[in-house]
């Protein structure tokens, strides 16, 4: 037989092959159940993982990390975008010289944009209830210093005092009942100054000496408020403007971008509303969520109600902002709803939130219909000044005071903690905080340097002097959370370091050559078609290098870090899924066929006697394979496309954050790749060959004799 | 008359594990074309080893086997198939048919091997063999579906349907009642007559060394004589025989 055997033959071999396979019918139908399900599985799985990790892609690339990210070669760690586990951040070195990278690299075709970055983090206070009614009063009191006599600063003051009276006397009753439970749960000294503070007394002198009693509660009472927490924020420094321009998946949804060349900071939205809001609020919005879009109940779900034990227990938070007037009317107005007689505005309030599936919908919305406006329900209102302290490279604290422009999010990640957990300032900032020396640091210590003149600096002293924690510490404002305004008006006792920066720098509009020419720590790349991103890289690594640049290049998914790396556990565990499913399949094919082959000896001894060459057995058995591969792989593959395409149009819904972040977006609506059925038909193919290998060769060595042999 | 088999000094053995077996020991001895010849002898005597070595599906140990004037000694293994397609056909005790094809395409099965014949010609040489053996309305049908004879008539269909020089059949009538048995050997009969196709059949019943033109005896791997019929039928129907 000629190899381009005739079409006749072919058609017999075809049909014995047929005609065999539906003859041994279990052994077919078990070996294609194998392969059908081996060629679902292959099609599903690599789909599902093509399209998680191509959302992904969009949520990595379209949010910070961009498609690559370069960063200095000289770096000592790894570098990771979205953060590591560790609360420390990675030393990646720097790029001194972020023009030359720039201009260096935009030359490359198909590179579209470069964006600076710098990524850290910092402990943020932005102060507890009692801090900001205590900063309140403050203000309110400079006024009055400052010679403001009007009636109506009179009254503010007065109901600014009320307010912190009634979080006084909130704050002595916990304590008494603290001291019931356990009595030695608190020091002498601190009920002593609560039981002071509370005192008619204590009131009635405070007006001759208002800072100084000011002081006292400052330091003694308001760290007592159980609410003072510390937020840490990450947050990226970086081009604002070009950052706005390149990632187009991100949205301002409160106040404005930082103008160009201003600084500034941008919560992102989840971070706002996730630390910076009210708690009681955020609960009451996750508990509706939880309805609504997840479909829970708080009857049957143990996170919601665990959201409303707390926001029956926790009410304290929104107690302490409660001044005379409002406790007033929040009483009634609770009252009232409630159809209660209870006087206590902290019961009232607990059994409030002590909702359940029937009545949430309404108190939800009295919440923020009655109730809300008379609250502050974030931390940190857009305009408000954000003081950032951070601990530079070299250890020392540094302090940045940041107008808060606004909130922004990334279109389809809203809900992710993983996309929205970093907040954006302007690269100037970033680098005062990240310990480089900008222009403005080095006139602030000239100027410092000049109004210090008088004082012995020693040389050796020099560091602690210009930049000690003390210093930058002591001019810090107690509440972190000031009110732009006040940055207008400068009181005494400030230092020289925090007047220049309170009145030049968060006004100051700075050169975008300044924003551009000094270090950053990394920066993003933006390319115009991401599908080779490999070959991008290795063009950028060669094109730095040709420039005299040492710099590391990596794609999204290593500067992903742990998402990336999760990425890579995904594909481990379809790998080895399909392995086994391979291994499995190739086994019992296997046994099949050569229990099959076995059965033929004397059909393939015939076959072989009457004249027929070896390849011509061969290619039976092969056609006999491939038929089964094909038509159940075919058909595997089909009802892996339809479950596919199924879903393509329904859409896998993400029913957490992480996973929303992986859907990038509220559903995961997966796609059909052809590379994915190419996969899946490579595999049946090898499958089908390799496991007919064996008995194709055991069928080539029955010799034509043994057709002879007489069986039975 | 042409000599188409030749056999000089064919031995074979077998290795069973350590102990060789001889299952042929120096035979010599020529077929001519047209011949009906009957292979006799007890169980083990040799003679399927005798035929394989004839049919190209064996060689021998040593001396030399002739067939259609090749040496089977001298061929590769892929031209003794080509020797087997082109030049011989089979007839099994067991018919052999492929039980998944049709009987019209048992038969075409050796055609399509050769890749010699169009499909109209196959199909006219196939119908023409069919209505010969008397399954014309069977073409269509399965193995399965047939009796012993009628599966034995396919199968001489099939080894006659390449018009080879020379048929084997190995204990044809062996599975078939006597009265099909008869019936089958005559249609080999007629065959060899009309077409000239030289038969060589093994058999150890009386009855079927009857329709041969001559009866070669073996025992115990050694060819004992060539004999007529009726001195064969004799000599197995004398108690003697096993002392000679």
């Amino acid at each position: 037989m000629r190899a381009g055997a005739s079409l006749d033959t072919l058609k017999v071999i075809a049909q014995m092959a047929f005609r065999n396979l539906f003859a041994s019918r279990l052994k077919t139908i078990i070996v294609g159940v194998i392969i059908l399900f081996g060629a679902f599985l292959v099609v599903l799985g690599t789909s599902m993982l093509d399209s998680v990790v191509q959302s992904m892609s969009r949520s990595v690339t379209g949010s910070v990390a961009g498609h690559i990210q370069i960063y200095s070669a000289k770096a000592k760690d790894d570098f990771a975008v979205m953060g590591s586990m560790t609360m420390g951040d990675p030393d990646i070195g720097q790029i001194d010289d972020f023009v030359k990278v720039h201009d260096t690299l935009i030359k490359l075709p198909n590179v579209k944009a470069i964006i600076p970055m710098g990524i850290s983090g910092a402990l943020v206070s932005p102060g507890n209830t009692i801090d900001t009614a205590l900063e309140k009063l403050r203000n309110a009191i400079r006024k009055k210093q400052a010679g403001d006599t009007s009636p109506a600063l009179a009254a503010e003051i007065t109901s600014q005092q009320e307010h912190v009276r009634q979080i006084l006397s909130v704050l002595a009753g916990d304590m008494k009942n603290l001291k019931t439970i356990a009595a030695n749960a608190l020091g002498q000294d601190e009920l002593d100054n609560v039981t002071k503070a509370s005192s008619d007394a204590f009131w009635n002198d405070f007006n001759k000496d208002p800072l100084d009693a000011l002081e006292f509660l400052e330091n003694k009472i308001a760290p007592l408020g159980s609410d003072a927490d510390f937020l840490f924020l990450r947050y990226a420094g970086t081009d604002m403007d070009a950052f706005a321009k390149s990632f187009d998946r991100m949205k301002i949804v409160e106040g404005t971008n930082i103008p160009p060349g201003r600084r500034g900071f941008l919560f992102s939205k989840y971070v706002y509303e996730d630390q910076i809001k009210l708690k009681t609020a955020r609960r009451l919005d996750l508990i509706k969520e939880g309805k609504e879009v997840k479909h829970n109940t708080i009857a049957k779900d143990e996170e919601l109600q665990r959201l409303v034990r707390e926001n029956a227990a926790q009410v304290r938070e929104i107690v302490f902002q409660l001044d005379a007037l409002k406790t007033r009317d929040f009483r009634s107005k609770l009252q009232k709803f409630l159809g209660s007689q209870e006087n206590d505005v902290a019961a009232l309030l607990s059994s409030f939130f002590r909702t359940d599936d029937a009545n949430f919908s309404a108190r939800y919305d009295f919440f923020y219909k009655e109730l809300a406006p008379s609250l502050d329900l974030y931390r940190v209102r857009i305009g408000d000044t954000l003081t950032i302290k951070a601990f530079t490279r070299s250890g020392y604290v540094q302090s940045v005071n940041l107008p808060v422009f606004g909130t922004f999010e990334f279109t389809g990640l809203e809900k992710s903690g993983l996309a929205g957990g970093l907040n954006l300032m302007d690269l100037v900032s970033f680098r005062e905080l990240y310990g480089f020396l900008t222009k403005d640091k080095q006139a602030e210590i000239q100027a410092m340097r000049t109004a210090m003149g008088a004082k012995d600096v020693k040389r050796e002293n020099a560091e602690s002097e210009l930049f000690g924690s003390r210093t930058i510490e002591a001019d810090a404002t107690p509440g972190l959370a000031v009110p732009l305004r006040t940055a207008d008006a400068p009181a005494g006792g400030e230092g020289i370091g925090n007047r220049l920066r309170r009145e030049d720098l968060s006004k100051r509009v700075y050169d975008p050559a300044e924003l551009e020419s000094g270090v950053v720590l990394n920066a993003a790349v933006l390319l115009k078609d991401p599908s080779h991103i490999d070959e991008d890289i290795a063009k950028i690594q060669a094109a730095a290098k040709e420039a005299g640049l040492s710099l590391n290049a990596i794609s999204w998914q290593k500067a992903s870090g742990l998402v990336g790396q999760l990425v890579m556990l995904l594909k481990l565990v379809l790998f080895t899924a399909v392995l086994i499913i391979f291994i499995v399949a190739l086994v019992i094919i296997n046994n099949a066929m050569v229990m099959a082959t076995l059965e033929r000896v004397k059909e393939i001894g015939t076959l072989r006697a009457v004249g027929a060459q070896r390849r011509f057995i061969t290619f039976m058995l092969i056609i006999e394979s491939l038929v089964v591969g094909l038509v159940f792989g075919g058909l595997g593959a089909a009802l892996g496309s339809a479950v596919i395409l199924l879903m393509h149009s329904v859409g896998i819904p993400a029913n957490s954050d992480i996973v929303q972040f992986f859907f990038s977006g509220p559903r995961l609506y997966p796609f059909l790749a052809t590379s994915n059925l190419v996969l899946a038909f490579l595999i049946v193919a090898l499958v089908s060959a390799l496991s007919s290998f064996y008995p194709a060769w055991l069928a080539m060595r029955v010799t034509p004799r043994q057709a002879m042999q007489s069986e039975e | 008359m042409k000599t188409i088999v030749s056999v000089r000094n064919a031995v074979k053995n077998y290795s069973l594990g350590n102990v060789v077996v001889p299952a042929l020991r120096e035979v010599t001895m020529d077929i001519e074309e047209g011949d009906f010849l009957s292979i006799a002898g007890p169980s083990g005597s040799g003679k399927t080893t005798l035929l394989n070595l004839i049919g190209c599906v064996d060689v021998p140990t040593s001396g030399t086997v002739e067939v259609a004037g090749f040496d089977t000694t001298k061929l590769k293994e892929r031209d003794l198939t080509s020797l087997r397609l082109n030049t011989i056909g089979f007839i099994f005790q067991s018919f052999n048919l492929v039980t998944v094809l049709t009987v019209m395409q048992n038969v075409e099965l050796p055609l399509l091997l050769q890749q010699k014949l169009s499909a109209k010609d196959r199909r006219a040489r196939v119908a023409a063999l069919l209505e010969r053996v008397g399954l014309r309305d069977y073409a269509k049908h399965r193995p399965n579906e047939l009796s012993g004879g009628q599966r034995q008539r396919v199968a001489i269909a099939r080894a006659l349907v390449t018009r080879p020089q020379l048929v084997l059949a190995d204990e044809p009538t062996a599975n078939l009642d006597s009265v099909t048995g008869e019936n089958i050997l005559d249609l080999m009969k007629e065959l060899n007559r009309t077409e000239k196709t030289t038969f060589i059949f093994s058999t150890h019943d009386a009855r079927v060394m009857a329709h041969a033109n001559a009866v070669v005896r073996l025992a115990d791997g050694r060819l004992v004589d060539r004999v007529t019929p009726a001195e064969a039928i004799k000599a197995q129907a004398a108690p003697a025989v096993g002392a000679h």
